[in-house]
């Protein structure tokens, strides 16, 4: 049985339905994030784990145990907010004993946990310092240690990073990841950043508009999007819409240009159906020699340096379509207005489900 | 450059003078008991009247009830406003602004007829005369501490303190009184300036406090009330100095508060 099971949850403010029929089973141990826009419920699904918000329908089990409506403080969760939420009026020491003397620990017990904690986060001159005094950075981390304090079953982060700046979040979930990976313990984190999502969990929730998309390994959702949401919202995939042409053959096309696809999925589908294929950026090369598969003449419409990747805009057909390719120096790159071949391998081409 | 304009300033002189005009002359009228010289008489018979240090004494004690009960009654409603009806925090506003809109005496005699006759009792009580205060104190109480908590994330606080297995005693106690210090400090001395000069409430209740007794004063003495006056003045502004002066001396007292 999993650890935490989110069993047809749902919830309703007023007439909005912010989740609807959520399900998910996490692992001891595991990480796994929710991923997806503003609004799509992230933090109302993490809110009714941590018991702020009551589910209208369906059940949360934690540990054997059904907590649905138990009370936040009967919970044995700790959470990380996206703004920190430290004590004000506390010293770092203050904030991170704060759970063991609301339990009413020892101090002798209370002083170990403390430095115990302050090790793990790698701050251990700053016990004494109050929350103004510390980069936002510090009081993330220290906020961390005090979710971690009481040794809590399950860890919440909502959007941790969001107010720091790029080079921080990369280093600090890292830290994250590896002090989840050190203690075992079970974590949510929501984000609406791909890529945190993708580099730091086991599994990745999509979720929209209340909805989860689709769940899986990083590696799954970024290489197999079964929906066009997941598709386009991870990662700049290229989406188009096809006619399947040769469901035997794999053949789908549009606007005169002709597409093989070893999708499984082109196979069940019927001459004439209309199906959305999808092709991520980077399985796009220029043609150079001996390909035969998927060779489709293009025109450069714009190309975008993103640091160590080079963004080329293309029209296939009638589509726009993106190809993105490694920045070496050695690097001929066309010019914008050029007519071109590109190619891509039959695997590249994925069916989407809607 | 910029010009140099010179009409902020002659309004504020005007202004100034408004005001501390009438301020001097009682001080310098106080200072006249005695014919031809200014000397501080009309302070030592003030002083020396035994009737003086009763309603005084009443006053500071009838302030200092109002303060506690005042706080233990705003902070925790504003607090609940702010997490859980923020919606309705416009609805109590208008609720704490009923001291400027009703009139102190309208009230008294509200309070008189509604509980001067059973079922329910409290004449006699100072319970009365507290409960007015109280409401006299409510729109600088809650907009004080109403600021103090636009300050913090109640919200994020509070919840991270129930993830932390905090019930509300331990969250008011520990989390929200010490983060509005200085907003609830703000708001008693202000409630302690108004409880000290108030007269309505206390006369027609009769119960003594400085406030019907500077009257009383005023009505069979010439020199002594001035003398009063500008001390309760004084208090007013000891008690605004006060408030400055914390306020400025956060950040310090919060790093000396860690020792
Ligand atoms: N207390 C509330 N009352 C009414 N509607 C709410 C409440 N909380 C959330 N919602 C609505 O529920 C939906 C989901 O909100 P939620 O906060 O879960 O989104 P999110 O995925 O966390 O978004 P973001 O990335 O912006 O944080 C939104 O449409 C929001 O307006
Ligand atoms: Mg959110």
């Amino acid at each position: 049985m999993a650890f935490l099971e989110i069993n047809n949850v749902s919830k309703k403010f007023g007439t909005t339905e912010a989740v609807s029929d959520f399900n998910l089973h996490v692992e001891k141990g595991e990480l796994v994030s929710f991923l997806g826009p503003s609004g799509c419920g992230k933090t109302t699904t993490l809110r009714m784990v941590a018991g702020f918000e009551v589910p209208t329908g369906g059940r949360i089990v934690m540990d054997g145990r059904d907590i649905t409506d138990l009370p936040p403080n009967q919970r044995d969760v700790g959470m990380v907010f996206q703004s920190y939420a430290l004590f004000p009026n506390m010293t770092v020491a203050g904030n991170i004993g704060f759970g063991l003397k609301v339990m009413k620990k020892p101090a002798e017990e209370i002083n170990q946990r403390v430095s115990e904690m302050l090790e793990l986060i790698n701050m251990p001159k700053y016990a004494e310092r109050f929350p103004y005094q510390l980069s936002g950075g510090q009081q993330q981390r220290v906020a961390l240690a005090r979710a971690l304090a009481l040794r809590p079953e399950m860890l919440l982060l909502d959007e941790p990073l969001s107010a720091l700046d790029a080079k921080i979040r990369v280093s600090l979930r890292a830290e994250i990841r590896s002090i989840q990976q050190k203690l075992g313990i079970t974590a949510i984190y929501v984000t609406h950043d791909q890529e945190e999502a993708l580099s730091l969990s086991d599994r990745v929730v999509v979720m929209n508009t209340g909805r989860m998309e689709q769940v899986g390994t990083p590696f799954e959702i970024y290489n197999f999007p079964t929906t066009s949401f997941v598709a386009n919202f991870v990662g700049t995939l290229n989406t188009a819409e096809v006619e399947v042409t040769d469901p035997a053959g794999g053949l789908v096309g549009m606007d005169g240009v002709q597409f093989v696809s070893s999708d499984e999925h082109v196979k069940s589908r019927r001459k004439g159906d209309k199906v959305r294929i999808s092709i991520r950026p980077e399985r796009f090369s220029f043609v150079t020699e001996g390909e035969k598969e998927n060779v489709v003449d293009c025109r450069i419409e714009n190309i975008t340096f993103l640091g160590s990747v080079v963004r080329i805009q293309m029209t296939i057909g009638n589509q726009k379509f993106n190809m993105d390719t490694f920045n070496r120096p050695s690097l001929a790159l066309p010019e914008i207005g050029d007519q071109r071949q590109v190619t891509c391998s039959s695997k590249a081409v994925l069916v989407l489900k809607d | 450059m910029k010009k140099f304009n010179i009409w902020p300033w002659i309004i504020l002189l005007i202004g100034m003078v408004y005001f501390f005009l009438p301020l001097i002359a009682t001080f310098e009228f106080s200072l006249k008991m005695i014919k031809d010289r200014y000397t501080f008489e009309a302070y030592r018979v003030a002083f020396t009247d035994s009737k003086f240090f009763l309603n005084f004494g009443y006053s500071v004690l009838w302030a200092v009830l109002t303060m506690i009960c005042s706080t233990l009654l705003v902070v925790p409603t504003a607090y609940w406003v702010h997490w859980k009806m923020p919606n309705a925090r416009p609805y109590v506003e208008f609720v704490t602004l009923m001291p400027f809109v009703v009139p102190a005496v309208t009230l008294t005699y509200g309070l008189l007829s509604l509980y001067g006759s059973p079922p329910i009792v409290l004449i006699g009580s100072p319970i009365l005369l507290i409960a007015g205060y109280i409401v006299l104190s409510l729109p600088y109480m809650f907009r004080a501490v109403d600021t103090g908590l636009r300050a913090i994330d109640v919200r994020t606080l509070t919840e991270a303190a129930l993830s932390l297995g905090a019930g509300w005693g331990t969250i008011l106690t520990q989390v929200i009184f010490p983060n509005l210090r200085v907003a609830i400090l703000s708001g008693i001395f202000l409630t302690f300036a108004i409880v000290m000069g108030e007269f309505t409430f206390a006369s027609l209740l009769s119960w003594p406090a400085f406030g019907p007794y500077l009257e009383e004063i005023g009505s069979m003495r010439a020199y002594t009330p001035q003398a009063l006056s500008v001390v309760s003045f004084m208090l007013t502004w000891i008690s605004i100095g006060l408030l400055q002066l914390i306020g400025r001396g956060r950040g310090q007292e919060q790093v000396a508060g860690a020792h």
